[in-house]
């Protein structure tokens, strides 16, 4: 049976999308055609980049539900079950299309019907009719749209029917027939079946309902819900009210006037009318529908030049007109709101634009308006941008500087320092963190723009200047924090006082973590260690809290600029006193000073250790009733019992350590990241972020002693390809895992002399030994199981690349210099003794005695469990 | 009436009140809750709540059937917010009555007291929607950081008073009512009973399949006189090792996930520096994502967070503690309540009909006070040698358990839910 179709000419420009987790994915851009590949219609998207590579290759089916939407739509499901939509550039070319969809399936089913004359169940169901739409009948309608929605075919054949009839602008009238006639069982039955066919899940259908002249007969049906017989809606007042659009500058286009006005009521529908009886594939039809109308509307005004024009016009000084201005704001806000959901690219040209007609001009008017309302208004555009593209932004604020210019960034700090609105505040730390934030996690590079931001980005980018801008910044935001150096008391800090440093130090707390080399300057210069430590000691206790996260930050980057700034004052005094003021109570500061020296312990920071005891010792001994500082003591005793060249392998480089710890809180950018290293390699290199991002991930040493050091050329950022992570964790999961990772650095510089002998049993002994070690430090916190691989098996992704890390770690051991393993196993004996500490392990050593049933028994299990997680991960 | 009072009526009509009064209330709650440890202790009589998903009718009606604040002291074990269409009224109505009555009611943190889920699952846009702007989110984000992860609950009684004392029955002898299912109206389904002196280690079912850990020596529906030959607890000695000590009613932890195999004691619970957003891995996050499950030791949790424990994990950490019961909530149970691993752990769940379609009942868990005085372990919370505090060599009681099952509220109490619309819109 020969195809007597013709395949349209010519090449479409189409954008090719696939509904995932409900949500459009883009497949790219590409060129339309309809073709008859031997006997099978087809249709081809060629991408327009990569000419040979095909987009999208689907057959035409007699039963593919094509549908077309709008003018440049067409949405279908896939055999397998694919929701997908091809975006037209021109509505000519989406027309071509369809008219051959159109005849394909037309062809298709006219030889069909021919075949299979007996496929009954078809015929009856293309056959449903309803009764005429009249009050007498309702019950009937009823009762048969009820029974048709039971059967994909019963629904296919209702939406045919509902569409061709348009069914129902037909049962409109009869909401207000019903009412005058105050029949409320009709009302219902109306507000029944208005709610199976909206159910039904049809694109046409739903379009149809939130047409100007259908719209408030079926919300008018949907307020009479049976469920609620009680009550009654007021849909249709809300949707009536006109004033509720607002139009800043006029949209003359009478379509998209149309479509702001039907996304406005599908977004009504979806969340207030329908909100409680959505079922997942309505919910995405709404969804879908809003998403591309909202694309259109955006499409539209940005590439609307004297609509743009007009609309930044409105901020012009000279215009008197307070009120339009503030519209204006709440219109690019409701603007930026929407990008949110906008593929990255659209995005990014909407921004781009805003950007070039002055959009930051409107965001400093914003931030500094008397009203706090308007003031977040104003900082939630500038988040979107800077959640869309920080880079960008950064890149936009140092050519500001770079041209004399104030940039944003200085607006902000001053409007921080001086913001009374606790509200508004939160949002301008959050702001400045991310402005300032050296160095972003890259993205998904696709997601920006294009050509244009990266170029902004490297030409200005240098370092010295990127430096010199953070430390000017620094100094200005870190202005309030540092004249607490004037201050005797802080028993009298004001309200705004306390938030004001809070948000400070948790700025300063912020980019220490994310940075420690460039805010080092800052911190040395301005002396805000110091500063922070005074805050201790202040009445409030969420600061205190929060100046103690700043320290517990500076512990756990486990370098030696940051420990000297704690060991060569009264930090630790302080917050002893801390412990002492609370203690035995339990309450959160308590548990925070705690596990603070819980992780000191754990991670045997060995100057911290040695100052601690040294210095406060009588104070650790009196404190009892926890073992955390009893343990402190008995580690620094033993350090001080076998000398110095066994702590220098023992306490300082228990490096596996660190991406175990603790995830710091509450930041806008999660995640820890080790940094010296990637540091390095960011000094050292060029501006290939992939590159960086990757190291970082891989190589989480957290030493680097300062940036002067020979580390960065010692430093194993390279070797490591990804096969034999997968060795290692196949033959030996537990050494790879569990491995310290011995520096180089460390080695080469600490103990340069260590005799150069190696023999493969000790190797594995040690490694045994090591490992238990790490058993019994983690169980300093728990019953010891070895989580992280578990761990990792677990969540997803970015576990796995600290997976990789560790096996990474494992390997730079296996290389490093004997002398490492060598000195590392005489010293084993002696960690055995430290570790005989609260919580006994399961023993290969044969020097441990407390084993216990209990905790074998858990450690077995937990074994096993660890190899679930290898195989899961 | 003070503006607090004034917060707490306006809220309880599920009207909400200002952003300024909403900041004021969260900075006053964040006082109170960086006071509390990580573990809050808190004493019987106390009615255990699972989930609330912002269905703020149904929390009305738990009030209804489970007694008022300050008359009935409360814990929720999480779970405020998202899903439910009033997660803003109902979580600061939680936080209002904690404000006012700090000792009535205890709210510990559950996996969706947090940043990234709320994001994801409503409670964002919610505030969004109702107050215009994120603030009100920040605000109680702030909060959620300072929620305590988990409770203990000391001095439970192990043998319930019973309730009923409408139906005339026979004293049941040599048996002490144990577990009691009530319906909303107050009406005993059903009720088990321990025996007061053989051992009590048999394990027994019933149709629901709900596993009462313990005998059933009565029929469903009778339940016992008020008579008792001694003090509760006094009188049994299912321990069989001939001490001269008394058996006596573990202690009860409350958290909303589950067991981590980071904690071995709950004193290690101590050690977490709370005030974070709730971590992807680690102790924190496992307390509140685990979930119990019919295996052994550990196992991968479908969620992709926290873990699945099986029943010898929690024996043995329940045995180790000195506890006699783990109750949790995170999971949707169809009656309301699930007890597993031989009545070692419970789950709680409180949103009836959850999400508006489930067509649940929910429940809550009410632990009666031991009147005698003499038969909980001594506990010594937060104080020197906390960790001695607990024998473990003897086998502790499980606390007597009244289930009040309840089903969501009265359509015409509610309104219909829906979603509060945008005001102004200009595209």
């Amino acid at each position: 049976m020969a195809l007597e179709v013709q395949p349209p000419d010519g090449r479409k420009r189409v954008k090719v999308y696939e509904l995932k987790d409900n949500d459009w994915f883009d497949r790219g851009t590409g060129f339309c055609t309809g073709q008859i590949l031997g006997e099978e219609p087809r249709i081809f998207v060629e991408s327009e980049d990569l000419p040979n590579r095909v987009l999208l290759e689907t057959r035409i089916t007699k039963d593919d539900g094509y549908q077309k939407q709008q003018e440049t739509l067409i949405v279908w499901t896939e055999q397998n079950g694919t929701d997908m939509a091809l975006s037209f550039q021109e509505a000519e070319g989406c027309a071509v299309i369809w008219d051959f969809v159109n005849a394909v399936q037309q062809h298709l089913l006219s030889l069909t019907s021919a075949d299979d004359a007996l496929s009954d169940d078809l015929d009856s169901y293309q056959s449903i009719v309803l009764p005429g739409p009249e009050l007498g009948n309702l019950p009937e309608i009823e009762q048969i749209v009820r029974a048709a929605s039971m059967t994909q075919g019963g629904r296919d054949a209702l939406s045919k029917y509902i569409i061709r009839d348009e069914y129902i602008a037909k049962l409109v009238p009869l909401v207000t027939m019903a009412e005058d006639l105050e029949s409320l069982i009709d009302l219902h039955r109306l507000c029944n079946i208005m709610k199976s066919l909206i159910l039904l899940n049809d694109n046409t259908i739903i379009e149809t309902v939130v047409a100007d002249h259908i719209i408030l007969g079926v919300v008018g049906a949907l307020e009479y819900d049976p469920e609620f017989p009680t009550h009654k809606a007021n849909h249709r007042q809300y949707l009536a009210d006109k004033s509720r659009y607002k139009e800043v500058v006029p949209i003359k286009d009478p379509i998209i006037r149309r479509k702001i006005r039907s996304t406005w009521r599908l977004q009504y529908l979806k969340d207030v009318v329908l909100a409680r009886i959505l079922d997942d594939p309505t919910f995405s039809v709404l969804n879908s529908l809003i998403f591309f109308n909202q694309m259109e509307i955006v499409n539209h005004i940005q590439a609307n030049g004297p609509f743009l024009r007009d609309l930044f016009h409105v901020f012009d000084p000279r215009n008197p007109d307070q009120r339009r201005k503030d519209d204006a704001v709440q219109f690019l806000h409701q603007c930026a709101g929407i990008a949110k959901n906008l593929q990255a690219p659209s995005r990014a040209q909407l921004f781009a634009n805003f950007i070039s007609h002055g959009l930051f001009a409107v965001i400093a008017f914003a931030v500094k308006h008397l009203n706090p309302a308007m003031r977040t208004t104003g900082i939630d555009i500038l988040v979107a941008l800077l959640d869309h593209d920080p880079v960008m932004m950064r890149g936009y604020m140092l050519k500001a500087v770079n041209e004399k210019k104030t940039p944003l960034t200085d607006t902000l700090i001053d409007l921080l320092h001086v913001e009374t609105d606790l509200g508004v505040k939160n949002q301008l730390a959050d702001a400045i963190k991310v402005l300032l934030d050296p160095q972003i996690p890259m993205q998904d590079p696709l997601g920006r723009a294009g050509p244009d931001y990266y170029k902004v980005r490297t030409n200005l980018l240098s370092d010295a200047f990127v430096q010199q801008h953070f430390d000017e910044s620094s100094k200005r935001l870190f202005q309030p924090l540092k004249q607490l150096a004037n201050r005797t008391a802080l028993n009298d800090l004001t309200f705004q006082e306390v938030t004001l440093y809070s948000h400070l130090v948790d700025i300063l707390t912020f980019f220490v973590r994310q940075h420690l080399f460039r805010t080092r300057n800052s911190i040395q210069s301005e002396s805000l260690a110091p500063r922070v430590a005074q805050l201790l000691r202040v009445p409030q206790k969420h600061l205190k809290l929060v100046a103690l996260k700043f320290f517990r930050t500076l512990i756990s980057l486990q370098d030696t600029f940051y420990q000297a700034l704690m060991t060569h004052n009264n930090t630790f005094e302080l917050i002893l006193d801390i412990v002492y003021e609370t203690m035995p109570r339990d309450n959160l500061l308590n548990s925070a000073c705690l596990e603070l020296f819980e992780f000191i312990k754990r991670e045997n920071i060995k100057p911290f250790i040695l100052h601690v005891v040294e210095k406060y010792r009588e104070k650790l001994e009196n404190i009892i009733y926890v073992d955390t500082f009893q343990s402190l003591i008995l580690r620094y005793d033993q350090m001080q019992g076998y000398g110095a060249e066994a702590d220098a392998t023992l306490f300082s480089q228990d490096d596996s350590n660190a991406p175990r710890r603790i995830p710091l809180s509450g930041q806008r950018w999660q995640g820890t990241r080790e940094m010296d290293p990637a540091e390095e390699d960011y000094f050292n290199t060029s501006d290939d972020e992939d590159e960086i991002k990757w190291t970082q991930d891989r190589v989480a040493t957290a030493d680097g002693p300062s940036s002067e050091s020979a580390s960065a050329v010692v430093k194993p950022l390279v070797d490591y390809p990804d096969d034999d992570d997968e060795d290692i964790m196949d033959t030996k999961p537990e050494g790879a895992e569990q491995q310290p990772v011995a520096s180089p650095t460390e080695t080469s510089t600490e103990v340069p002399t260590s005799p150069p002998t190696q023999n493969p049993p000790e190797r594995l002994a040690e490694k045994r030994r090591r490992e238990e070690e790490d058993d019994d430090e983690l169980s300093k916190l728990t019953a010891g199981p070895k989580r992280r691989s578990s761990t990792s098996g677990n969540s997803g992704a970015f576990i796995m690349n600290r997976k990789k890390t560790q096996a990474a770690g494992s390997l730079a051991d296996k290389n490093a210099s004997p002398g490492v393993l060598n000195r590392v196993t005489s010293a084993a004996p002696k960690r055995i003794a430290i570790n005989i500490g609260s919580t006994a392990k399961p023993s290969i050593s044969e020097t441990n005695t407390t084993r216990t049933e209990v905790t074998s028994e858990s450690y077995e299990k937990e074994n096993r469990d660890d190899s679930q997680g290898n195989e899961g991960g | 009436m003070s503006d607090l009072d004034r917060a707490i009526e306006q809220l309880r009509a599920c009207r909400l009140i200002p952003e300024s009064q909403v900041r004021e209330l969260c900075y006053k709650a964040r006082e109170l809750l960086i006071e509390e440890g990580n573990v809050v202790s808190v004493d019987a009589p106390v009615t255990i709540c699972g989930d609330i998903h912002g269905q703020f009718h149904d929390l009305m009606e738990l009030f209804r059937v489970g007694g008022d604040v300050p008359d009935t002291n409360y814990l929720f074990m999480g779970d405020f917010v998202d899903r439910g269409f009033y997660s803003l009224e109902s979580f600061l109505l939680l936080l209002c009555l904690k404000v006012r009555y700090p000792d009535r009611i205890t709210l510990i943190r559950g996996n969706h007291e947090s940043r990234q889920i709320t994001t994801v699952y409503g409670f964002y846009d919610e505030c969004i929607r109702k107050y215009g702007s994120a603030n009100v989110w920040r605000y109680c984000c702030e909060v959620f950081d300072y929620l305590a992860l988990g409770a203990i609950v000391l001095g439970a009684s192990s043998e319930l008073e019973p309730s009923n004392t409408a139906l005339p029955s026979m004293p049941i002898d040599d048996s002490e009512l144990e577990t009691e299912v009530l319906n909303s109206r107050g009406e005993v389904t059903m009720s088990t009973y321990r025996a007061r002196q053989r051992s009590s280690s048999d394990a027994s079912t019933d149709s629901r399949n709900i596993s009462p850990p313990r005998d059933i020596s009565a029929a469903p529906g009778q339940a016992a006189a008020p008579s008792r030959s001694g003090a509760p607890g006094t009188g049994a000695s299912g321990d069989g090792n001939g001490s001269a000590t008394t058996s006596r009613t573990g202690a009860v932890l409350c958290v909303h996930g589950g067991l981590s195999p980071l904690i071995d004691s709950v004193d290690k619970i101590r050690l977490i520096d709370r005030k974070q957003e709730v971590p992807h891995e680690g102790a924190m996050c496992d307390l509140l994502w685990s979930d119990p499950d019919e295996i052994e030791g550990w196992g991968l949790s479908p969620r992709g967070a926290g873990f699945l424990f099986g029943g010898d994990i929690v024996k043995q950490f329940n045995h180790l503690n000195g506890l006699s019961l783990v109750a949790r909530a995170h999971q949707l149970v169809m009656e309301g309540y699930k007890e597993m691993f031989d009545g070692g752990i419970v789950t709680v769940w409180s949103a009836p009909n959850y999400c508006y379609r489930c067509g649940n009942v929910a429940a809550i868990l009410e632990l009666g006070e031991d009147s005698s005085g003499g038969g909980t372990v001594a506990r010594s919370n937060g104080e020197y040698g906390r960790s001695n505090g607990i024998v473990t060599d003897n086998r502790v009681v499980s606390p007597g358990r009244r289930y009040r099952v309840f089903e969501a509220a009265a359509q015409d109490t509610r309104g219909m839910p829906a979603k509060k619309p945008v005001a102004d819109y200009f595209l």
